[in-house]
């Protein structure tokens, strides 16, 4: 149990002894000796350039003045309050960088919706007897309204049917799918549509005949507020698109109308004498085309360059798009000074050469284009290959090229409020929407309305109400489709993604 | 006024800052870094909410009073430090 255990001895040394015999040493350091150098540089070559800042508005001006009193005295407190905020907010920046508190925290403020629906099937009686098409749909710019153009997309010959345009107002009670709110009859078939930016009355119009019009829907007399009629300015061929194109005077429009003849114009309405005045007048010709690298061109066929779609660049005022029957893209310029090559006709403003650059052409005509609303670079191209291409105004080739359809495909449009979708309206009845963000080539979302027979000619999204998508068919209905939310709302990486995707070099 | 432009220039470099406005009491930007119309919006804006914040700070706890408003949104964050007479916006993309 016990037992003797004999442990060594512990000593503990002393320190004070230690520390009064402790050794002293002294350093030094010198620095190096410091090199110096002189050099001498001379400009070889000066250039001089100057730039010219334009009138300012009112507020901005103010703000400017403010902003440029550099050598006033410091206001009051300034710089305490400076002092006592810096830290508190700079903490608060670097805390927040780092923070993971609100990774995958998704708010909708909307009810979520899944699923895409028809809300509407607006028809128009006597336009389906008779076997009427949709031509064009145009949403106004309240987005309370759709406006429909019948007509034929089939015919190859000149045709005197009458036909007419109905309006349907969708936010009012009493909608009847079947009977529309206004009907305007017009002598010929209507082959493009395209309601006012402001003002929610006005619609310009393209006629089978060449003729331009706007109609005037608060008018209940007549509705036609100015036509072209046929003068020697107007178009001699059907106008395949009409667009809205804001003036050099801010809040005036002027309507650019472009017809297989190979004609661009650009008029302004004057409504007092119920007739278009030509602004400017643009002629395409093969001869002026630019060529680009890639394209190879077989001179046949006819001198002009027929135009069947428009597109106008919200990013650059002066840049407009034109596809042609033959499946040249071009970029045109408005301020273009080079006079056409046509023989002139009497023609009150004399006629331009439009065109600046040149894409890849495709093999057939192209019908639809449309410049990206969220990059200034961007823009698709369909035709009847059944593929959307995407361009960048800066590569003659294509970005990326999908395959929508195995027929024609109608119409291309980007969504209004997601930067990486956009839609397409095939031959065979259906309307894709795709998504650029996801990988697989397939559509995101497929719309079918009715037989698969007919086709989807045209479509249109609502600006203001941006889940509302109409769609006109060949079978002379106009579906109203509700889209789903995850086709509307836009994430936050989407305009990144864009950019990505327009940086990209062509192969 | 060096002194001033320093620190605001040490604030702005802060990892994801977009953009920094100084306000003064009456509403008007005196420093920003971001363009004019942007600015201007900013300015009333903000100005307008943090007076609606305070107020409702005060009103709950008359001894209390407004530090720091904070705005999170889905693509950045706003944040208004305020005091008597002036408001310091800092637009901030916090990375993900």
């Amino acid at each position: 149990m016990f037992t003797d255990e004999v442990l060594d001895s512990v000593s503990v040394q002393s320190l004070w002894r230690k520390s009064q015999q402790a050794a002293q040493e002294s350093k030094g350091c010198q620095t190096r000796v410091v090199h110096s150098a002189e050099a001498v540089v001379q400009t070889v070559s000066t250039t001089i350039s100057s730039t010219q800042t334009e009138p300012q508005d009112q507020e901005t001006e103010q703000l400017l003045l403010l902003l440029q009193k550099r050598d006033e005295p410091e206001p009051p407190g300034l710089r305490d309050f400076l002092q006592r905020v810096e830290g508190l907010v700079i903490r608060e920046l670097v805390k927040n960088a780092k923070s993971h508190a609100f990774d995958g925290l998704l708010v909708n403020w909307e009810d979520y919706s899944q699923r895409v629906s028809c809300l509407h099937c607006l028809q128009h009686p006597s336009a389906q007897e008779r076997g009427l098409h949709v031509t064009s749909v145009s949403w106004s710019c309240t987005g309370s309204v759709i406006a429909c153009a019948y007509g034929r997309i089939d015919d190859g010959d000149w045709s005197t049917e009458r036909s007419c345009v109905c309006t349907w107002n969708l936010n009012r009670r009493g909608l009847h799918t079947k009977q529309a709110d206004l009907v305007i009859d017009v002598p010929t078939a209507v082959t493009a549509l395209c309601c006012h930016p402001n003002q929610p009355a006005l619609i310009a119009g393209g006629l089978y005949s060449g003729e331009v019009v706007v109609w005037d829907t608060s008018r209940t007399q007549d509705p036609i507020l100015a036509q072209t009629g046929m003068s020697a300015d107007s178009h001699r061929e059907p106008v395949y698109q009409v667009a809205w194109v804001p003036l050099q005077r801010k809040g005036e429009f002027g309507v650019l109308s472009a017809s297989s003849g190979g004609r661009v114009l650009l008029w302004t309405v004057d409504s007092d004498q119920g007739r278009f005045v030509l602004n400017a007048a643009y002629a395409l010709v093969r001869q002026q085309v630019p060529h680009s690298s890639s394209a190879r061109f077989k001179a046949c066929g006819s001198n002009t360059v027929g135009v069947t779609s428009l597109a106008l660049s919200p990013w650059d005022p002066d840049t407009f798009l034109v596809g042609s029957e033959g499946g040249l893209l071009l970029r045109c310029s408005f301020s273009s000074q080079t006079p056409a090559a046509v023989p002139s006709e009497g023609q009150s403003v004399t006629l331009r050469a439009p065109a600046v650059f040149s894409f890849r052409p495709r093999s057939g005509p192209v019908h639809s284009i449309h410049c990206s609303p969220f990059h200034r670079n961007l823009f698709v191209s369909a035709g009847t290959d059944g593929q959307v291409h995407l361009h960048s105004l800066l590569q003659p080739n294509p970005l990326v090229s999908l395959r929508v359809s195995d027929s024609y495909v109608f119409q291309v449009q980007w969504s209004p409020t997601r930067p990486l979708v956009f839609a397409a309206a095939t031959g065979q009845g259906e309307v894709q929407i795709f998504d650029l963000g996801r990988r697989s080539p397939k559509a995101a979302a497929t719309i079918v309305q009715g037989d698969a027979g007919q086709a989807a000619t045209c479509f249109d999204f609502n600006c203001q109400n941006p889940h509302l998508l109409a769609v006109g068919k060949t079978d002379g209905t106009v579906g109203i489709w509700q889209l789903s939310t995850d086709l509307t709302e836009q994430s936050s990486r989407e305009s990144s993604q864009l950019e990505q995707i327009a940086n990209q070099v062509a192969e | 006024m060096a002194q001033v432009e320093e620190t605001l220039k040490r604030i702005e470099a802060s990892k994801g800052v977009i953009g920094t406005i100084l306000v003064n009491a009456e509403g008007i930007p005196i420093r920003t870094t971001l363009d004019n119309s942007t600015t201007v919006q900013y300015a009333e804006l903000l100005c307008q909410l943090s007076m609606l914040a305070r107020t409702t700070v005060r009103d709950i706890d008359p001894q209390n009073d407004l530090t720091f408003l904070r705005i999170r949104s889905k693509k950045h964050e706003i944040m208004v430090a305020l005091e008597n007479n002036y408001l310091l916006i800092v637009i901030q993309n916090p990375c993900e």
